[in-house]
């Protein structure tokens, strides 16, 4: 019964906070894109803007719904249910701090700790793609479905390059599970390093990053909404809060795909050559290292913002050049060299 | 009466029934998608987590994006599949393989017994290190095979296509 109230609390929380950094997203990308660009951004709602995502739901929610005339009325409306599932249920096994101890009972601070948790957020973001191609095709207009066509090829060319460099992560911990991953990234490597996968998995960092910007739909991958082709790509013909779920989605994503390169290659919640642990009490070590975790995360989130407004978008050929040709061979030769590692240091 | 297994055979099997009877592409797809969704549901109840997992980001996540691709590819929304395929052979074909199916499934059938008695399972059953040694050293020659199969197929599928282009 205990385990239940815990277990329904750790969900509620932690499905309130993603939706909370989700919300407070649209706003960064907002002001952010402001700032880079020389201009003021939304500055009405509230101190510095700070109510305009608030504004920005209403606004979507109290919209009236147009379906088009020759849609197909299910596909149509199921795409945007079937794009904000998988990004609110992938963040189920993700750790987001190390343990906290209330009442001498010890609560891991994770919905879930299954021993194959990463395979299964990528099981959950690889079923993403149902939502763009079921918008795209569903509401029957030829810029919808380029968007849609689009993002099946290239969501399928980056899931291999993704995999393989989560493949070498697994290679160095020998575990599945993130939470595992995580503890095993404490202390010190080769003495001076700390303990990080980014500094076991150099050139795997950089893949994995370079495939979850194509994952996400991010700039410069965003060629399945492309607006300077293809009007808004797979989401031309939505409004209202249908529109909000594809565009609020893409930010829970983003929080999801922050907090995994956290946990992997940044040490999730340790902080490099000091072990905070050790000067907290277990009630503060827990909110502490949450604070830490979600420090890490915040920049990783900054992170797509900042390249969205950095770089311009790729041509698609270029896209699937660069899948096809250079990361799939790159990631080979990454699991490769990691075997060869581990065999000689076996 | 164990009703985590009623209610997602039932869903397979309408979903099934679906994916045949329905003549726009893209419904059929999605009910090949519930199907999946379905087994794989089936398969954690099994205690195979994995293999549930493999059964998502494999069949639902990488051949069925295929086939969406394909389907979008070369038809267009409005367009509806022919109601009865009009080659003979195709269609004696099907009905040949149908009969295979429910040979296997009877087959299947007359070992039942064996299948549902209960019994204890063995340590570590259904995690990815013991689905792993018994793929890469019980069973290391058949996994092999089946690559080298795989590749068969992949080259075939490239030498049909080339043949056609190169004739142009």
């Amino acid at each position: 019964m205990e385990g239940w109230v815990i277990a329904i609390i750790k969900v509620v929380f932690i499905w309130a906070w993603v939706l909370l950094i989700a919300t407070v997203m649209t706003w960064v990308e907002r002001r952010g894109a402001a700032m880079m660009q020389d201009r003021l951004g939304p500055n009405r709602a509230g101190p510095f803007g700070l109510f305009q995502p608030l504004a920005d739901g209403i606004k979507l929610f109290t919209k009236e719904e147009v379906l088009p005339k020759k849609a197909h009325k299910v596909l149509w409306s199921l795409g945007p249910l079937l794009f904000a599932l998988p990004a609110f249920s992938a963040y189920a096994v993700m750790p987001f701090g190390d343990k906290i101890v209330l009442g001498g009972k010890e609560i891991i601070l994770q919905v879930s700790n299954v021993n194959i948790g990463f395979l299964y957020i990528l099981a959950i973001g690889s079923l993403a793609v149902y939502g763009i191609v079921l918008g795209g095709w569903g509401s029957n207009n030829k810029f919808s479905i380029l968007g849609g066509l689009r993002s099946t090829a290239q969501l399928i060319s980056y899931e291999v390059p993704l995999g393989l460099a989560l493949l070498a992560i697994v290679f160095v911990y020998g575990t599945f599970s993130l939470r595992d991953i995580a503890l095993a990234q404490q202390g010190t490597f080769l003495g001076f390093l700390p303990n990080w996968g980014i500094f076991k998995q150099p050139l795997g960092f950089i893949l994995f990053m370079v495939a979850i910007y194509a994952e996400a739909n991010r700039v410069p991958f965003d060629l399945p909404e492309a607006e300077s082709e293809i009007v808004a790509g797979y989401h031309t013909e939505y409004g209202s809060m249908e529109l909000g779920l594809y565009l609020f989605g893409e930010y829970v994503n983003l929080v999801t795909l922050s907090s995994l390169i956290v946990v992997l290659y940044f040490g999730a919640w340790h902080i490099p050559y000091i072990d905070v642990s050790k000067f907290l009490g277990p009630v503060s070590w827990g909110i502490v290292s949450f604070l830490i975790f979600y420090l890490k995360v915040s920049f990783f989130l900054w992170l797509f913002v900042w390249v969205r407004w950095t770089i311009p978008r790729f041509r698609y050929d270029q896209v699937m050049g660069l899948g096809w040709k250079a990361l799939i061979p790159l990631a080979l030769f990454n699991l490769f060299i990691t075997a060869l590692f581990i065999q000689l240091a076996a | 009466m164990d009703w985590y297994f009623w209610i997602f055979a039932v869903i397979a099997v309408l979903a099934g029934i679906f994916t045949v009877t329905t003549r726009e592409a893209l419904s059929s797809a999605m009910g090949l998608l519930t199907v999946f969704i379905a087994h794989a549901a089936l398969y954690l109840h099994l205690h195979a987590p994995l293999v549930a997992i493999f059964q998502v980001s494999i069949y639902a996540g990488a051949i069925l994006v295929l086939i969406v691709f394909v389907i979008m590819l070369l038809m267009a929304p409005e367009e509806r599949a022919g109601v009865i395929q009009a080659n003979v052979s195709f269609r004696s074909f099907g009905v040949l393989l149908g009969l295979c199916l429910v040979g296997l499934v009877a087959v299947g059938v007359k070992s039942i017994a064996v299948l549902i008695a209960r019994r204890s399972l063995p340590d570590g059953f259904g995690s990815p290190s013991v689905l792993g040694d018994a793929f890469f050293r019980d069973y290391l020659l058949h996994f092999e095979v089946v690559s080298v199969l795989l590749l068969v197929a992949l080259i075939a599928a490239i030498y049909l296509c080339k043949k056609r282009a190169w004739k142009h």
